[in-house]
This record gives C-alpha cells, sequence and structure tokens, in this order.
C-alpha cells in the first residue's frame, strides 16, 4: 500500500475509531526538528496496533499525545488531531477524557498509587476518582481481577509484587476504570520473559474484549502479537502494516535491525505478515533450497551500527575467577545459593541464565564483595575477597548495574563516566583518554557534554556502561543489560563483550535476552540456586536440553526453535549461521 | 476582673503570671494552625504535577534528615525537600511540604529522631517553605553574577552587617544589660531594654539596607560592577565572620576571658575542672591585629574562589538561606523551649549545654542553639537545592509553572 | 511495625474499635492537659494511658517503643539537671558537675511532658491506620488532594531509603569508599545523595501521568472505597471529650487550678 491511500484508507475510518490521530505534528518549545510529523493512525476498538522505531525516533511523544496529555499537560505545539471517542483532546479538559483513555509505562512502580495498602484497594482508586457508588465497586473491582488473572494478588500490597505483577495491576487499574482505549510506552522493558509473555496474553486478552491498544516496544515477542505495526523514523511514519510487513520494511528503508523471525521470513521468501508464525517460517525454510544470499547477509552485517571499537586503556594481567562451594543465605534462612563451583578463565565470555529467583544475580554479587558467602569463597587469580572491600575490588571487576538511575548523579555525560576512573586513583591525563575512548564505543561521544537525565533509558544504560569501561576492569560483569534497549543499544553491548574477550578478559553477563546469549561462548543455566547446565550455546540450546530449560522457565532463541522444527542437526544462533546450515 | 496575673513572668517567678515559654508557645501553635487553614485552602489549586513532586520532596527530607541524625551532625539536612517544592511549585506549596514533613516523620518509627513529637516543629517547617518560594521568586536560584537583581541581595546583607555591627558598638560602648540578675524587678528591666536594643540594631540595618539599595547597589541595566561587588560581598562577609568568631572567643572580654576557673565566690568553677582559660583572651591591640590578619586571610581564599567561573552566584543563594535560618530559629525556639525544654534530642544538645554554661536562660540557650544550627543548615540546604535545580532535566522543570522562571539554565 | 504502616499493630481491643477522630480528639485532649495543666497531673495522665494501653494488649510494644524518645529525654534531664541557669539549690556535686533542683525539676516536668504526648500519641498510632484517620478526616471536610500526599510520602520513605541502600552499593561498585578523612566522607554523600534525589525527582513525570490517567482530582465528589466503622458509643465519647478540652482550657486560663 502506497503513503497515500493508507492514509486515506485510516482516515475514512476514523471517525468511528475509538483512538483517531490524523495528521499530528508535535514540536516542543525550544526544538527546531519536530518531534512526530504528519502521524495518522486509527485504531479500532479489538485492535492491537504496535508503534516500533529508534530511540528518539518519537515513539513516546505518539503515546502521551495518543493519551491526551499534549497539550494540555506537555506544553507542546500540536497540528492535525487526536480524537478519543470523538473528542478532540486538544481542547478537552481532564474530566471528558476521563475513564476513555488510560496510559502504561514501563516503570511498573511508577504506575501505583503508591497511597494504597492492597492491590484491591489500588484497583478502587480510579473508581473513587471517578465518582462511582461505593456499591458499584466491589464488584468491578472483583470483574477485573477475574479478567486479569490477578485475583490471588488481592490482598497483597502493591509495591511487594514483582515487576510483572505491578505491571499487570497497573493495567488492570485503568481496566477497572471501564476505559475503552488503552496506551502502552514500553511496558514490558523492564520484565523478564515470563512477565513480559503476561503483559503480551493480558493485551490479547482486552483486545478480545473490545479495547483499542496502541503498544510502543521493542521486544518482538509482543511486536509479533499485534494486528498492526507503525513503524517511526525521526518522526515520521514509515510504515503501517501487518507487523512482520511492517518491520521488513522498516528493514530494507531504513536499517532498522529487524527482529530474527522476519530476517528469516525474508530469506526464505515468505510472506512477510506471516513472519511470526514460527512453524510457517520453519516450513518456507525447509522447502526452499536456499543458499546465503549475499543481499541476505549484508544487510544482516550492514544493520550492526558504526561505533569505534573497544580497546583497552593499558595493559592488565588477566584475571582467573574461581568459585568454590559458594552458599548465600539470605536473612529468614532461604538459601539463594547452594554450593556453586565455577571456574572462569581470563577471556571467557560467559552468560548466565535463570528466572528470577533462580540465584544468578545473587552469585554475581559474590563476584566484587557486594555480597558475602556464607559458606565457600570467591577467588580471584588465587586471592580470597574477604579481607577486600567493594571499593577495592572495583579496581578489578567493573559492574555494571541494570538501573542507570543508581548511578547517575553528575552534570554531564563526561563527568559521569570521569567519576569511576577518578574515584580509583588513576591520574588526571589517562582519565581523560579512558573517557573519550569509553564513549566512543558506546557511540556517545558527541553527547559528553548533555546532562545524562535529558538522555532517554537506553542511552542512560550506555551512559553507565561507558562508566564502567572508563575504570578498564580486567572482568566486566552486565547485570541485564539489554533491558530497555533497543537493537542499535544491543548491538553496541555485543561489540563491547566481543572487543573484551579478543582483548584477553572475561565478560560474566546476566541476561534474558536468548539472542544475547547466543554472543557467549558459555553459557550458565541456574535453577534453585544451583547450576543445572554449563557449556557453550550450542549445546545448552540443542533440541535435547529443551526440557531441561523449560524447567527453569526459558525457551532457547529463536534461531534454534525453527532450526529445532525443521530437524537441522546443529543449533545455529543467529541468522547467518542458520541460512549457511541450511546452505550445505 | 483582676488582670494582674496576665503579665508575663520573669525568670524564675512562677506565681501570678503567664511562663514566657508558654506565651511563645501558644503563638507558635497559633501559627501553625492558621498556616495550616491557610495552606490546606490554596492546596485546591495545586496541580497534579505538584502533588507527584510534594511527597517526593517529603520523603527527601526524611531520608537526609535521618542520615543526618545517624550521623549526630550538629545540623538537620531536613528541609532540602521543601527548599526544593517552595523554588519549583511556589511559597504554599513549599510550605505544604514543610509541615506535612513533620506530621510524617512523627507517624513513622525512626529511631533516635524526636519521634511522636517531631510534630510540634511543623510551623517552622511551613515557614521554611513560604520563604523558599518567596526568595526563589526573587531570583535566588537563577540570578548570574551580572544580573540586575543582585543588588537587592547584596543590600539585604549589608542591612545585616549594619545591625550586627550597630550590635557590637552598644556592647563595646553602652554594654549589654546582665540577663542573670537576682532581682525580679531588675530583670524584668533589663530584659525590656535588651529587647529595645535588639529592635534598634535592626532598625539601624533596615535603614542601611535601604539606603544601600538606593545609591550603591542602584542597578539598571547588566552591569560590570555587579559581579565585583558581589565577589567584594563573599570577601567582606567572610572577613566580618571569621573576625566576629575570633573575637568573641579571644578578646579581652570574650568568651575565654571568662573562663577563669573560679566562680564569683572563688569556690571552684564548674566548667571543664576548674581550668584557667583566660591565657587565651589575648590583650589588644594584639588581639585584634591577629584577628583581623587571619580574617583577611580567609577573606582572600574567598576572593579567589568567588573570582573563578560563576562561582560567586552561590552569595545570594546564601543570603536566601542566611535569613531563613535566622527566622527559622526566632520561631523554633519558643517551641522547643516550652515543649522540650529546650533541647531537640539531636546532636545540638552539646551546643545547648554550652550556651547555658555562658549563662543563657532556657530560652535564650534554645534561640542562641537555634542561631548556630538553623542558618548554617538553611544555607547549607539552599546550596544543594542550588545543584539539584542545575541538573533537574528539563522534561521535569517544564512541568511547574515557576520551572523555568525560577531555576537557573 | 511494617514500613508503610509505621506504628500500626493489628488487632480488635477497643481501642482499635474505636474511630479514629475518637482516639484523636482524646490524643488532643491528653496534650493540652499535659502542657496547660499543672505538672501534678503529669503523673495521672502518664497511669491513664498506661492502663489504656495496657487493657488493649498493647503493653509491651509500647514499653518496647519507648526505646524512640530515650536520647531525647536523657538529653532533656541532663542538660537542664546540670546546665539549670541560675540555678542555686545544689543537690548533688559530681567532680566539676552539680545538678540543682530547679533543673532537675524542669528536666522532670519537659520529660514528664514528652513522655505522656509520646505514651498518648504511640497508643493512637498503634490502633489506628493512618489510611483510616484520613478516611475519616475526608468525610468532615479535610483536602482529599492532601491527605493523598500523606499517604503517598508514607510509602515513599522506605523505598527511597531501599533505594538509597542500592545505591550505595552501586556506588561502592565504582570504586567509592566510605573510609578515610572527615572531608572525604563529606565528599561522598554526593554522589549517594544525587542520585536519590535525582531518580526521585525524574520519576515524578511519569508517576504525574499516571496519576492523571486515573483521574486523579479531576473532578469533585469523590467517593470512597474504604468503610471506616462509627460505633454509637463514639459520638457520645467524642462529645465527652470536646467538653473535656474546653474544660482544661478553661481551668488553665482562669488559674483555679494554680
Amino acid at each position: 500500500m502506497t503513503a497515500e491511500v493508507a492514509d486515506a484508507a485510516e482516515a475514512a475510518a476514523a471517525p468511528a475509531a475509538p483512538l483517531a490521530i490524523d495528521g499530528l505534528s508535535v514540536r516542543y518549545p525550544g526544538r527546531k526538528a519536530a518531534a512526530i510529523e504528519a502521524v495518522t493512525v486509527a485504531v479500532r476498538a479489538g485492535e492491537r496496533v504496535g508503534v516500533a522505531g529508534r530511540t528518539g525516533a518519537g515513539k513516546s511523544t505518539l503515546a502521551l499525545a495518543a493519551a491526551g496529555f499534549i497539550p494540555r499537560v506537555v506544553r507542546a505545539r500540536v497540528d492535525g488531531r487526536v480524537a478519543i471517542d470523538g473528542i478532540d483532546t486538544s481542547g478537552a479538559a481532564a474530566v471528558a477524557l476521563l475513564g476513555k483513555v488510560g496510559i502504561v509505562f514501563a516503570t511498573p512502580a511508577n504506575q501505583l498509587s503508591a497511597s494504597k495498602l492492597t492491590v484491591r484497594e489500588e484497583l478502587a482508586f480510579g473508581l473513587e476518582n471517578l465518582g462511582v457508588p461505593r456499591a458499584e465497586m466491589d464488584p468491578r473491582i472483583d470483574a477485573t481481577l477475574e479478567r486479569l488473572g490477578i485475583g490471588h494478588l488481592a490482598d497483597r500490597e502493591p509495591f511487594a509484587l514483582s515487576g510483572g505483577e505491578q505491571q499487570r495491576v497497573a493495567i488492570a487499574s485503568i481496566v477497572a476504570m471501564g476505559t475503552g482505549v488503552l496506551v502502552l510506552d514500553e511496558p514490558t522493558a523492564q520484565l523478564d520473559p515470563a512477565g513480559t509473555v503476561g503483559v503480551a496474553d493480558l493485551l490479547d486478552e482486552l483486545a478480545r474484549a473490545g479495547a483499542a491498544i496502541l503498544c510502543v516496544e521493542h521486544d518482538p515477542v509482543v511486536l509479533g502479537r499485534m494486528d498492526r505495526c507503525l513503524v517511526l523514523e525521526s518522526g515520521r511514519p514509515v510504515a503501517l502494516d501487518v507487523p512482520g510487513a511492517a518491520l521488513a520494511r522498516a528493514w530494507t528503508e531504513i536499517g532498522l535491525p529487524a527482529p530474527t523471525l522476519v530476517r528469516l521470513a525474508a530469506a526464505a521468501g515468505l510472506d512477510p505478515a506471516r513472519a511470526f508464525d514460527e512453524a510457517a517460517v520453519a516450513e518456507a525454510l525447509r522447502a526452499v533450497r536456499v543458499r546465503p544470499t549475499d543481499s541476505a547477509t549484508d544487510t544482516v552485517a550492514a544493520s550492526e551500527p558504526t561505533a569505534t571499537t573497544w580497546s583497552p586503556g593499558r595493559e592488565r594481567a588477566p584475571v582467573r575467577i574461581a568459585i568454590e562451594d559458594l552458599v548465600h543465605r539470605y536473612p529468614g534462612g532461604v538459601e539463594a545459593v547452594r554450593g556453586v563451583s565455577l571456574v572462569i578463565e581470563p577471556g571467557e565470555a560467559v552468560a548466565i541464565l535463570g528466572q528470577n529467583g533462580s540465584g544468578k544475580t545473587t552469585l554475581v554479587k559474590h563476584l566484587n564483595g557486594l555480597l558475602r558467602p556464607d559458606a565457600g569463597r570467591v577467588l580471584l587469580d588465587g586471592e580470597p575477597t574477604d579481607g577486600r572491600s567493594i571499593a577495592q575490588l572495583a579496581a578489578t571487576i567493573g559492574f555494571v548495574f541494570q538501573d542507570p538511575d543508581e548511578q547517575l548523579f553528575e552534570r554531564s555525560v563526561e563527568r559521569e563516566v570521569g567519576f569511576g576512573p577518578r574515584n580509583l586513583g588513576i591520574p588526571g591525563a589517562a582519565v581523560g583518554d579512558l573517557v573519550v575512548g569509553s564513549l566512543a564505543a558506546v557511540g556517545l561521544l558527541d553527547q559528553r557534554a548533555t546532562n545524562p537525565y535529558d538522555l532517554d533509558l537506553s542511552r542512560r544504560k550506555l551512559v553507565a556502561l561507558a562508566g564502567v569501561l572508563a575504570t578498564d576492569p580486567a572482568v566486566l560483569v552486565l547485570d541485564e543489560p539489554t533491558t530497555g534497549q533497543d537493537a542499535d543499544g544491543v548491538a553496541r553491548v555485543g561489540a563491547i563483550v566481543e572487543a573484551y574477550r579478543r582483548a584477553g578478559r572475561s565478560v560474566v553477563a546476566i541476561t534474558h535476552d536468548m539472542e544475547f546469549a547466543g554472543r557467549f561462548g558459555r553459557i550458565v543455566v541456574m535453577r534453585d540456586g544451583e547450576v543445572v547446565a554449563d557449556g557453550p550455546p550450542e549445546v545448552v540450546f540443542a533440541p535435547v536440553n529443551r526440557d531441561l530449560l523449560a524447567s527453569t522457565g526459558l525457551t532457547p532463541p529463536p534461531t534454534a526453535r525453527i532450526a529445532a522444527r525443521i530437524g537441522l542437526a546443529s543449533v545455529p544462533l543467529d541468522v547467518a549461521a542458520l541460512l549457511a546450515a541450511l546452505g550445505r | 476582673m483582676d488582670l494582674s496575673w496576665l503579665t508575663i513572668c520573669a525568670e524564675g517567678q512562677t506565681k501570678g503570671c503567664i511562663p514566657t515559654i508558654q506565651v511563645a508557645y501558644l503563638i507558635a501553635v497559633l501559627v501553625g494552625l492558621v498556616l495550616l487553614v491557610v495552606v490546606g485552602r490554596r492546596s485546591r489549586d495545586l496541580t497534579t504535577a505538584v502533588l507527584t513532586l510534594v511527597p517526593v520532596a517529603i520523603a527527601i527530607n526524611i531520608a537526609v534528615g535521618s542520615i543526618a541524625v545517624a550521623l549526630r551532625l550538629p545540623i538537620y539536612l531536613d528541609s532540602i525537600g521543601t527548599v526544593l517544592v517552595g523554588a519549583l511549585a511556589g511559597p504554599w506549596a513549599g510550605a505544604l511540604t514543610g509541615i506535612l514533613s513533620n506530621l510524617i516523620w512523627s507517624i513513622l518509627p525512626i529511631p533516635g529522631g524526636a519521634g511522636p513529637t517531631a510534630a510540634f516543629f511543623a510551623p517552622v517547617a511551613g515557614v521554611i517553605g513560604l520563604m523558599a518560594g518567596f526568595w526563589a521568586s526573587r531570583g535566588v536560584f537563577q540570578v548570574r553574577s551580572d544580573d540586575v537583581r543582585v543588588g537587592g541581595f547584596l543590600s539585604l546583607a549589608a542591612g545585616i552587617i549594619g545591625a550586627a555591627v550597630a550590635f557590637l558598638v552598644i556592647q563595646v560602648t553602652v554594654g549589654l544589660p546582665a540577663l542573670d540578675a537576682a532581682d525580679p524587678d531588675e530583670l524584668i528591666k533589663n530584659q525590656t531594654t535588651f529587647v529595645l536594643m535588639a529592635l534598634g540594631c535592626v532598625a539601624v540595618g533596615v535603614v542601611v539596607g535601604w539606603m544601600m539599595s538606593r545609591t550603591v547597589f542602584a542597578f539598571t541595566g547588566p552591569d560590570l560592577r555587579i559581579r565585583t561587588y558581589l565577589v567584594g560581598a563573599t570577601a567582606i562577609s567572610a572577613f566580618a565572620l571569621v573576625f566576629a568568631i575570633l573575637r568573641l572567643l579571644f578578646s579581652p572580654s570574650g568568651y575565654f576571658s571568662g573562663v577563669t576557673g573560679l566562680k564569683k565566690d572563688g569556690s571552684p568553677d564548674d566548667f571543664l575542672g576548674g581550668a584557667n582559660l583566660t591565657g587565651l583572651a589575648l590583650s589588644d591591640p594584639a588581639g585584634l591585629i591577629g584577628a583581623a590578619v587571619v580574617a583577611l586571610g580567609v577573606a582572600a581564599l574567598a576572593v579567589t574562589w568567588a573570582r573563578r567561573g560563576e562561582n560567586a552566584r552561590l552569595f545570594p543563594v546564601w543570603v536566601g538561606g542566611l535569613t531563613t535560618g535566622l527566622v527559622a530559629a526566632a520561631i523554633s525556639a519558643p517551641i522547643a523551649a516550652g515543649v522540650f525544654g529546650g533541647v531537640t534530642g539531636g546532636g545540638t544538645d552539646a551546643l545547648v549545654a554550652l550556651f547555658r554554661t555562658l549563662g543563657l536562660g532556657v530560652f535564650q540557650s534554645a534561640f542562641a542553639q537555634g542561631l548556630t544550627s538553623d542558618p548554617l543548615d538553611k544555607t547549607i540546604s539552599y546550596t544543594v537545592v542550588f545543584f539539584i535545580l542545575g541538573a533537574l532535566p528539563v522534561t521535569v522543570r517544564t512541568m511547574y509553572s515557576r520551572g523555568e522562571t525560577t531555576v537557573a539554565e | 511495625m511494617s514500613a508503610t504502616t509505621g506504628y500500626f499493630i493489628a488487632g480488635s481491643s477497643w481501642l482499635h474499635r474505636r474511630n479514629p477522630l475518637t482516639k484523636l480528639l482524646a490524643l488532643g485532649l491528653v496534650l493540652l492537659s499535659a502542657f496547660l495543666l499543672p505538672p501534678v497531673v503529669l503523673v495521672g495522665l502518664v497511669a491513664l494511658v498506661v492502663v489504656a494501653v495496657w487493657s488493649a494488649g498493647l503493653l509491651r510494644p509500647t514499653v518496647r517503643a519507648m526505646r524512640i524518645p530515650a536520647l531525647l529525654l536523657f538529653s532533656i534531664l541532663v542538660v537542664n539537671s546540670l546546665f539549670f541557669p541560675g540555678a542555686t539549690d545544689k543537690l548533688v556535686t559530681l567532680g566539676p558537675l552539680s545538678v540543682s533542683r530547679e533543673g532537675l525539676t524542669f528536666g522532670l516536668i519537659s520529660a514528664g511532658r514528652v513522655i505522656v504526648a509520646f505514651l498518648a500519641s504511640v497508643a493512637f498510632l498503634f490502633t489506628t491506620l493512618a489510611d483510616d484517620m484520613l478516611e475519616t478526616l475526608i468525610a468532615r471536610g479535610a483536602s482529599y488532594r492532601i491527605s493523598f500526599v500523606i499517604l503517598s510520602a508514607v510509602q515513599m520513605v522506605p523505598r527511597m531509603q531501599a533505594r538509597a541502600g542500592s545505591i550505595l552499593e552501586a556506588q561502592q561498585a565504582r570504586g567509592l569508599t566510605l573510609e578515610g578523612s572527615y572531608l572525604r566522607r563529606i565528599r561522598a554523600l554526593v554522589p549517594l545523595i544525587g542520585p536519590v534525589m535525582l531518580g526521585s525527582l525524574v520519576d515524578v513525570r511519569e508517576r504525574t501521568f499516571a496519576l492523571e490517567a486515573r483521574g486523579f482530582g479531576a473532578r469533585p465528589g469523590r467517593t470512597a472505597y474504604r468503610i471506616v466503622a462509627d460505633p454509637p458509643v463514639d459520638r457520645w465519647l467524642r462529645l465527652v471529650i470536646v467538653l473535656g478540652c474546653v474544660g482544661v482550657v478553661v481551668a488553665a486560663v482562669s488559674g483555679i487550678l494554680r
């Protein structure tokens, strides 16, 4: 469909649609370029529309405008029209839109009213504000709890829930108000795979019940289940189609890295609309005698973003990590880690996988002294870690935390990145070089003077990573480096891991992202505080281990799954490997 | 009806009068109630953005305040959030933040703090919020070192110094009335004289400040002199502060001169085991010159610091903090004296003990302790808020009506 | 004592069953009596509150809670006994310091007042949930928005303290040391307090949108989900208590009991 025809069709559907966006352009005060320009999309009742694009493409702006916050709460110049149930949002008061549209953001804890003691009361919060009579509240709350499958959480304290549970409560709070339009801005960015699937299931259920859903997302698991997908680039719409087709088009036209399944579908010549149907993709690949065409691999290679390769700042003796019979008990007696023994040689890149609660984070926090063992010990090059403080160990082990906001406090990115090396007593001239090198490696050298909090989450995570890189540690430890990160960011992190390994230094990463884990030379799977699998990804992700993996709540990456369906002997970890295996 | 009992008691008098501290306490309660009612009214106009900011600010107050309590610091550091809200959302939102912080502090089980009795200081916190909003609207967090509004701050600083100088002059010439006289009548007369003298100093300060604002500090447009004056003011303030402290301690009639180790009747003194510290009271003119030299050195350091970059723009911030601290001390003293017998259970109590040995009464030592801790505490808080506002991302600042007008670029 | 429910201890004693407003007024009466009536009343007030607390089965938690103002009480007694100005009557002399009768009296009275205030407040807080108290006040015209701010702040404090803990870990992992000179430790406060404050302030934006989406404050006529019991006996109790308050104020002002 050409753009004009698509727009006309949208416009025709507009009056009837619960959420109708027509030629919307938004420009923030003091900025030259518009945040979004000429976006037209109508979300019908029962339809799910996803929004994808790079960081800074305007997705969050679109979400805020769709929920009626621009220009009412956020000052900006608006052209075009956003209508909720026919009501134009630019002139409407908050009361008019109340109960018609709701919005959910990425950080679960921020969605809670933070003033209620139980989930049940949390759901009642919106009803109270609407002035719903008391007698009607309980039936509505019960119905919502039932529909969203969170009845078992009714009397729990909202802040004590897990991220995934909190997110479902947040969505439930809005649904309880009877809203017909639901806008979500990266709802799964901070959730683990189980939580992500939970949210995707929830959106299915809500759409079936007639809600109109607009969902900004990076995660292909969620995007693949949308009815349509809008792709934005620099504020302009690039594609609006079924997810497979829209993402394939975005890949060819603007080089937005496409999800693995979309690439495979393209390589197999399958109709992109069916890209997220794994059985269809497997069938198509099996049927077509495929030679890895140069264009396919070239497109894959070309979409790896260019950033300066990281190179070591100073010569460092390689460090060997040995964990011996490590036991860690939390107050209350729960054993988070039960007698784990592990050796990591210099130059190894290890990914540690497992569900939340498997003990992987607890284990890794022993490496730099954040936690101390109740039994067993941790040796760095034969020296035990007890007796050395966290700050002392920081010179050897560079730990990148999951939440960058726990570290950022300086006025500029440059000063922020320099904080770590200055603490470690690295002389001033060397600090400057390390800072520049790290920022170049994460591709943020042009942002050196920006205030870190003015950057969005994925770039803040890169700043935090650069901050640790600048301390030039012998071992790099990453805690969930890819959550909340866009495709470019993931690629940059991957490149850094690779460069570290080549320099003979070790990398340890905790991750939920199976595809990202596939880049590591060694995978360690944990369950209930023990190591249940330890080996190269080809072995861990092999079909024979599928049940084992399932018992830990994990699934192999898409390429491995497709290969298993096709019946290949090897376990390919990325698109190129799968195509190469088929070619033989 | 016999109304002779409506007089205010003198120190030590117990019959036929209303104790001073009870009067002062009732006034403080009244101020608190009035504030509460007004703030409650105005809260209807607060936007959701402000109502989301206030709980965060309250949590900041309590979190940072707990750290100060845990470290037994002589300052409180429990008003950072209050000042922040005052700057971003206006005086009444700031007052709300302060009052609620105190009320909430009293219902949360935080060991080491005053527990539920912290609520009594709510009026003080409310006034701090009001003043923060006031100062912010005068540009205290925004002015650069060449801004016209700096003139106002310089005048105010000049006025404060004028009042202090007047006080010193009175002390050296006429002499301060003794506040520990045994005879009740003489005591009341002395107290009245003291109050009149204090008011006189304040009047002198006001006149000086007003005159300066009309003459020396009357700027019409961006002026290179402004920056020079700012640097000069910083240096003069540093000099005055250090000089005053040194003279207070080491002059022939200063603190150490009285620590003879002996009481009036010749028996050994209670303080420091009867140690004779009069040797530390340097005799003039040597003491005078010594203090002046040290103070000059400090002033020179202050000049080098103030000339670097935009450091000098912290001077108005400090003026705002100092005045807020003085007002806070004035209001919290009667509460501390009336409710807690003059102490707060924190690290500041050591200061109270010190002032008691200097012969100050319950009320006066509470006030003196407040005078030492509060201005310092508020000045530090204002400085912290200055830096926070600078680090706040634009997306947050623009949510507040004053976010762009009162905050520095 | 959970972080979000503060002092509250669940139970079904007669104190728990009273309406929050009744308890609030009773607290006010006790405070007025402690500060306006002659000091001899203090002993009776302490006894009264202790009996009430004991009958509600909360004596042990109350005793344990007394460690909170312990330092304050100690300070009041020590500073006033040892350093009371104009004191002439010395009771005990220990080396350079001596305890004066006037100081001791004043200290005891002040400490007594603090003890009464604390005990009464704690009795109130042990048996009343802040949420219930605020709902009661809202039903009588208090500002709903201020009530929200209070409840919200109460829940945020433990979260912020937990965050401060994670931030401490994160910054230490970047080499921040907490040992060393005094100056060093003060400078270490900046990278600790900075992220605490900035991170929470940045969250304010999303939280504002989330609240607005839930209709907070959008229209008047808010209904309440929480139902707070108001037994009939409470209305009489409240009347009696208010009369008591008036009586105390009159007695104090007219000096009858002096």
